[in-house]
């Protein structure tokens, strides 16, 4: 199934009838909602990301993941659960928006971030052990990622709007 | 004259909230035509289609709440039906889609953007 087929099939699925029918602030509303998990998600980030490239070095590593990386999930589930039914809506809109195909494969590519990240040896021996020189700059590498592949779904997703 | 200016921009900010008006010509364009597609009040901003001779013009009102306010609700302008409206269309003359500001059906009178007549 092409895009603009899956698009289109979007715009007619239940939800997106459903989305149709909730009245003139519904949208504004879920709006809020995915914006609400976005500054959750990428605040929570920034804080972690910026600890793990050297910033608050006074803070132990351990203190500072659990937190954030709670919260951040909370946010990327806020934000999928308000963006699948947001783009229902009027899914055919966004046929031929460029700014749909950086947003999607970023998010993916931070995912895949995650992923790593989260099974490298180095992650999982912050809280247990002091890491080599080594480990840390894989650590802040990641965060590197994370902080380029977030702000391009961010600013591709806002973009979108705008085309 | 700075807190002027800054007074100025947050009084002009909210009719050019969201997707802006940038894309668009400044000069007002009235059009008739019939109703394709109704009124829709979901997404981001209220829309709806006219044919005008043989173009489909996608008519992007104002955010449903405000359209609301304007009088307008969905099924209320029926399919076929003709309507005038004013607005200021793309920058890009392709493209058949004007900022709307005022429609008028029959004797029904729809002030979108009031402030922008």
């Amino acid at each position: 199934m092409s895009l603009p087929h899956f698009l289109t099939w979007l715009e007619h699925s239940p939800l997106g009838v459903f989305m149709r029918s909730l009245g003139v602030w519904s949208y504004g509303v879920i709006n809020l909602v995915h914006i609400l998990g976005i500054t959750l998600l990428f605040g929570a980030i920034v804080i972690l990301d910026l600890r793990l490239l050297g910033a608050w070095r006074q803070i132990p590593l351990a203190l500072l993941s659990r937190p954030t990386t709670t919260m951040a999930q909370i946010g990327f589930v806020l934000a999928v659960c308000s963006g699948i039914p947001m783009i229902t809506v009027k899914s055919t809109d966004y046929i031929g928006n460029p700014f749909l195909l950086i947003k999607f494969p970023a998010i993916a590519l931070a995912l895949l971030n995650v992923w790593l990240v989260h099974r490298s040896p180095a992650w999982q021996a912050h809280g247990v052990r002091e890491l080599t020189q080594g480990e840390q700059r894989l650590l802040a590498f990641g965060a590197g990622l994370s902080l380029l592949f977030w702000l391009t779904a961010i600013t591709a997703g806002r973009m979108i709007g705008y085309w | 004259m700075l807190r002027m200016s800054l007074a100025l921009f947050l009084i002009a900010t909210p009719a050019f909230a969201h997707h802006g008006w940038g894309g668009q010509e400044e000069a007002v364009t009235s059009l008739t035509g019939t109703v394709v597609q109704g009124v829709s009040m979901a997404g981001p901003h209220a829309t709806m289609t006219i044919k005008v001779a043989n173009d489909v013009w996608d008519l992007t009102l104002a955010p449903p709440p405000r359209a609301e306010r304007a009088g307008l609700k969905e099924g209320l302008i029926p399919v076929g039906a003709t309507v005038m409206v004013r607005g200021n269309r793309n920058l890009d003359h392709a493209k058949h889609e004007m900022k709307t500001i005022y429609i008028k059906h029959g004797a029904a009178e729809y002030h979108v953007y009031p402030d922008r007549e």
